[in-house]
């Protein structure tokens, strides 16, 4: 008991509590002596029972309680009854669309009327009081702080943690290796990456035992030429079983049909990987979807100023300059894919990405053009 | 920016005036009298030019051709060539508001029609005269009828989403430059979109969705945009996702509960 | 009816004799029923909190009996047009039966996502209340640093929610996250293929996820809470200081009655916004996204507003990536999103130790700090919350500049200068105003309230009428010590004058006792108390 009761107000005598002459309120008082509080202002709310407001206060607190129940009644009533399937598309007029309305306005209010009743009874009914309680902040007295030491000091004593050094190295010794078997299990979540980051569905010897892979569409329907207009962009997917599903999520790409002067900027513009390999086919070009920041698809495509904006952090990419990242926080181009179209007239991938397409990760591989820009 | 904006303006205003001018010289002189060689030039069988193209031709003088140029040349760094743009993009842009345009800028916002339907239906002839291009299906309404929904919505997804919003409700691009809402367009304003690309939009020709597959997307469109109610709630924030869900949360549900507490309890 | 009273009165005793034979439940009973709470608006909000947390508990068991946390494939042929046909995971297409087929599934689905904006943003803003007006200081350090990790287990609790549906949208921020994980260096590729099973999405990642969503993040947030409230209740709350009131006692009222009935009647208040809300206001519309896919996305694609701000900071970083040739590579994106998080997690749970080092205050303070009296310490608060707020914005800046039609890339700007700077500014106005604030408490205490009386002397001088807050000395001042609450201001504050305000936001004013009129009249005569 280091702090005390340092406020004006004086300890109240303790009572006797086998008196039979006390009161209720008095014995009341006296087990609010030993937890330590006092009284320093009660009256009752309405200074003669029975009034006029009291009575008005009553019936306001009773009549939220009741509508509430009304209410609540509604919402069991609409829950059951309120006709609810979705049968198409439905304006305001059809009952149907006014179904989770309704469910949450009768909920809601039968739950807000509810609670200010019980809140207005608190506040309007109850008596006024005002208490203070001592609050013996701070540590335990010394007497308890010196038992709890002797105990402790019991304890090590009787287990002879002093005396039996070699007990506690063998124990801790022990110890760690099954601390360490209780989270090794979770070593079943590890999983060799391998090269999921740099690979992707375009690699034709891992997917199509060494055949160039030709694009797809969603649908499955290949790709000619003569599918993307001018200005046109489609995103296609490489044509190996599940090319078009989330299985190979970094192989999507947009297979844009530059006009010839963009075209033409852009084979000036083209980084000596992509010359090399012949990257472009005619006046088509295909990106990457993948953002190289964190992963998005970047298939915002302007056509006018030749930008392909990503949508979850704005990083802008230059269409007509290898798609180099010319806002935001993207730092690497979209990896083109080398592509020509083979003699099916078909849009037919050269080689997987030459460099990993999405975002970067420490040990990724790259290519002098990319560290000089 | 501004003072080249307003350089540009000045420039306009004395091209519409000169454009006025040429207007009331053509009227004076005739229609055919002024036209006929020009036409004849570029198109040996003189009856192949019909009143329509004529009478968008005559409007197309007095307010496209400040910025696109004479017979749809373009103008480097006005407005681009209209040859072969065809008459659905016209009629797009005019029956939208978004040409003519008031003051270049990032995009041209959509306005009020300067222009009847009648009248955009001219100029489309006009420009479909000078170098054809792609046009709009005659049984669109039909096509939109048998449409399938569910192959829309996919084909949404793919193609539309990442510039329109999941919800149709548009999004910012860069610069400035923004996709508009879809809510409220028409069947044949949709179509003529992905036809035609306007603006930053990239082209959806025939050849990348078929007349079907756009019909299909219409469908969804209107189905999501239009047709469909929220059955969520009475309020669908814009349907903007968490950003005015986040918004919502304080200025509804925060500020109610903040309202309750100095009510319960006192502030001493 | 008297006698009916009787019985029930004896009935009562009866059954708590017999249940004190049992649990000896006398004493602590009353113990419990006598202790004594202060009252203030600003003690309430951590309760925000946890009843949106009770209501999530119940509403997520609603729809834990209806959702099917797993990736494999189906097709769709439920009752909502549009996707019929589409394929889908299992986990989607239970969504969107919860949505479309499940009795009253919709509005649960939807009290859920409000309950958890709530339960965060009563998080946020009572974390607030408590940093400005010190309650974190000694001995309460040990509850701040919990309050904190629930704030960051129900950052993740949210986020995982968020993405268990599998749609288009909570797919992308799945994307995102992956992003982020490989950015680690050294681990980031091992990580990322230990939380997506190989390769992202995989097909386990929903499944793992719906494990830790529904029981380990649950269970570690009903501990955290239980410790939380069980330490508030054991070294009693704060209090405001205030006549009678000093750090050795609690003024206030009982448990019970009074208390718990304000309690109960709050609780089911903020159960009814949430109800109102998840009827009337659309959340979270998983059926206009579709299934997730790689190749698909949404403009104004955004995680809930309380992961706003760390992708906020992810769009305004600069390109920046170290690189070290051949083979080492530091992405952009690891300093906002990872060092950025860190920082979030480390800095407030280490601030009290930091304040404790700096002031060298060590005492125990159970009396709360009005937020002027400590210029710095508010400031920097203003300067975080100036932080975090241009960091949520901006990661909304797509659909603020759509919505004002501002361009995108001046936001992204705007929001990178303002991010460096505005907090700076922040701190300095905050800093100053704490200071003028804190002088005009002084200077009411030394010569008095303002009046609004001019006064002219014999040789011509004006001078407004002080009324002093006590018996003045020979100077005119007055000895007042300033006990870090709130100085009346205004003349009907010390009832000289009739209220001139009546109502909810400003308090409701006792007319003066003693007639305001003649008052008034005794103060204009001289500068009588």
């Amino acid at each position: 008991m280091s702090a005390h009761n340092d406020s004006a107000h004086t300890e109240p005598e303790s009572v006797d509590l086998s008196d039979p002459k006390l009161s209720r309120f008095e014995v009341y008082k006296e087990g609010l002596r030993r937890d330590d509080i006092e009284i320093i202002h009660y009256e009752p709310r309405f200074a003669k029972p029975g009034t006029k407001a009291e009575k008005r206060m009553e019936r306001i607190v009773g009549g939220m309680f009741l509508f509430s129940g009304l209410f609540a009644t509604a919402f069991v009533a609409a829950f059951i009854w309120w006709p609810w399937e979705y049968e198409g598309a439905a304006t305001w007029r059809d009952p149907q669309t006014w179904y989770t309305p309704v469910l949450g306005a009768t909920l809601g209010l039968s739950l807000l009327l509810f609670a200010a009743g019980v809140l207005t009874w608190a506040k309007k009914l109850l008596p006024i009081e005002e208490l203070v309680q001592d609050r013996h902040d701070g540590g335990s007295s010394t007497e308890d702080r010196r038992i709890a030491e002797a105990t402790v000091d019991g304890l090590v004593e009787d287990m002879g943690l002093r005396r039996r050094p070699f007990l506690v190295k063998a124990a801790l010794l022990g110890a760690a290796p099954l601390g360490l078997a209780a989270v090794a299990p979770l070593g079943a979540l590890l999983k060799d990456p391998g090269d999921m980051l740099t690979v992707t569905g375009w690699n034709a010897e891992k997917y199509n035992n060494g055949e160039p892979i030709r694009m797809m569409m969603r649908d499955g329907a290949l790709v000619r030429p003569d599918m993307v207009s001018v200005g046109g962009q489609i995103t296609v997917y490489p044509a190996i079983d599940h090319g078009a599903t989330n299985q190979f999520p970094t192989a999507p790409v947009l297979l844009i049909h530059l006009r010839e002067s963009d075209a033409a900027i852009l084979r000036e513009n083209l980084y000596p990987m992509y010359d090399e390999v012949d990257a472009l086919w005619g006046n088509f070009v295909a990106y990457s979807k993948i953002c190289t920041h964190v992963g998005c698809p970047t298939s915002l495509y302007e056509q006018q100023t030749q930008r392909l904006l990503c949508p979850c952090h704005q990083s802008q990419f230059n269409v007509v300059d290898n798609a180099a990242p010319i806002f935001g926080p993207a730092t690497r181009h979209l990896p083109m894919l080398p592509m020509t179209v083979d003699d099916e007239g078909f849009f037919v991938a050269t080689s997987d990405f030459l460099v990993p397409p999405g975002p970067a990760f420490w040990n990724r591989p790259s290519l002098p053009e990319e560290d000089e820009k | 920016m501004a003072a080249s904006a307003k350089r540009r303006r000045g420039w306009r205003k004395r091209l519409g005036a000169l454009a006025r001018f040429t207007g009331a010289l053509v009227i004076v002189g005739g229609l055919y009298s002024v036209f006929s060689p020009s036409l004849y030039a570029q198109e040996p069988d003189a009856n192949a030019i019909d009143s329509e193209a004529v009478k968008g031709q005559e409007l197309y003088d007095t307010s496209c051709i400040s910025c696109h140029g004479d017979d749809g040349e373009g103008i480097e760094g006005r407005g681009p060539s209209l040859i072969g743009v065809g008459s659905a993009a016209v009629e797009f842009q005019v029956n939208t508001g978004r040409m003519p345009m008031a003051a270049q800028g990032a995009q041209a916002p959509e306005t009020y029609p300067s222009f009847t339907e009648e009248e955009a239906e001219w100029l489309g002839a006009y420009i479909e005269y000078l170098g054809g291009g792609p046009s709009m299906p005659d049984d669109l309404e039909a096509l939109v009828e048998h449409a399938d929904v569910g192959e829309g919505g996919e084909l949404y997804r793919v193609n539309c989403s990442s510039c329109h919003g999941y919800a149709g409700g548009g999004g910012a691009l860069s610069s400035g430059a923004h996709a508009p809402s879809l809510e409220g367009v028409s069947d044949e304003e949709l179509y003529q979109a992905m036809l035609t690309g306007p603006q930053n939009m990239p082209v959806f020709a025939d050849n990348e969705l078929t007349p079907e597959q756009k019909a299909d997307i219409i469908a969804y469109v209107q189905y999501l945009v239009n047709d469909d109610k929220d059955p969520g709630g009475v309020f669908a924030l814009g349907r903007y996702g968490p950003s005015t869900e986040g918004l919502a949360i304080f200025l509804v549900g925060m500020t109610a509960l903040l309202l309750t507490t100095l009510w319960i309890a006192g502030k001493s | 009816m008297k006698r009916r009273k009787g019985t029930s009165d004896s009935l009562l005793t009866k059954a708590g004799g017999e249940l004190d034979d049992r649990f000896k439940l006398a004493g602590p009973t009353r113990v419990l029923m006598n202790k004594v709470f202060p009252d203030h608006w600003s003690f309430l909000l951590g309760e925000i909190a946890l009843f949106s947390f009770i209501l999530l508990l119940l509403t997520g068991t609603f729809l834990a009996l209806f959702f099917e946390p797993s990736m494999v494939e189906v097709t769709y042929n439920g009752a909502y047009v549009p996707l019929q046909g589409v394929e889908m995971s299992q986990a989607y297409a239970s969504s969107l039966d919860i949505s479309f087929e499940v009795r009253g599934g919709l509005i649960m689905r939807q009290m859920h996502h409000w309950a958890t904006l709530l339960f965060m943003a009563s998080i946020l803003v009572h974390m607030l209340r408590i940093f400005f007006t010190g309650a974190f200081r000694a001995p309460r350090e040990t509850n701040w640093m919990i309050g904190i990790l629930l704030f960051w287990v129900g950052f993740f609790e949210g986020f995982f929610g968020y993405s268990l549906p599998d749609d288009g949208l909570s797919g992308t921020g799945l994307r995102i996250m992956e992003g982020m994980t490989q950015s680690v260096p050294f681990i980031g590729p091992w990580a990322s293929a230990a939380l997506f099973r190989g390769q992202f999405p995989g097909t386990d990642v929903i499944s793992m996820i719906y494990i830790i969503h529904v029981f380990i993040f649950p269970l570690i947030l009903l501990a955290l809470i239980t410790v939380h409230v069980g330490l508030v209740f054991a070294q009693k709350h704060t209090q405001w200081p205030g006549p009678g009131r000093t750090e050795h006692n609690v003024v206030g009222y009982r448990m019970f009655p009074n208390y718990v009935m304000k309690q109960v009647g709050f609780m089911l208040f903020i159960w009814g916004v949430v109800a109102a809300m998840g009827g009337l206001f659309q959340i979270n519309p998983i059926w206009l996204f579709g299934p997730y896919e790689v190749s698909v996305v949404s403009s104004a694609s955004q995680p809930d507003f309380y992961v706003m701000y760390l992708d906020g900071l992810i769009r305004l970083f600069p390109a920046w990536e170290l690189r070290i040739p051949p083979y080492f590579t530091l992405p952009a994106v690891f300093w906002p999103a990872i060092a950025g998080m860190g920082l979030s997690v480390v800095l407030p749970l280490i601030y009290p130790a930091l304040e404790r080092r700096f002031t060298k205050d060590r005492g125990h303070h159970n009396l709360l700090q009005r937020p002027r009296d400590n210029p710095a310490r508010t400031g920097l608060g203003v300067m975080v919350v100036v932080f975090w707020t241009i960091g949520t914005i901006s990661g909304g800046n797509d659909v603020f500049a759509e919505t004002f039609d501002i361009s995108l890339n001046a936001m992204t700007w705007a929001g990178r200068i303002g991010i460096v700077v505005l907090p700076i500014i922040a701190y300095y106005l905050t800093y100053r105003i704490c200071l003028g604030l804190q002088q005009h408490d002084r200077e009411v205490l030394a010569h008095g309230l303002e009046t609004g009386i001019l006064m002219r002397d014999p040789d011509g001088r004006f001078y407004e009428v002080h009324q002093p807050l006590a018996e003045p000395d020979e100077h005119g001042h007055t000895e007042l010590e300033y006990n870090g609450w709130v100085v009346p201001k205004k003349m009907n504050r010390v009832g000289a004058l009739e209220p001139t305000e009546k109502g909810f936001f400003k308090p409701i004013e006792e007319p003066s006792q003693n007639g305001g009129a003649e008052r008034r009249d005794e103060i204009e005569s001289g500068r009588k108390h």
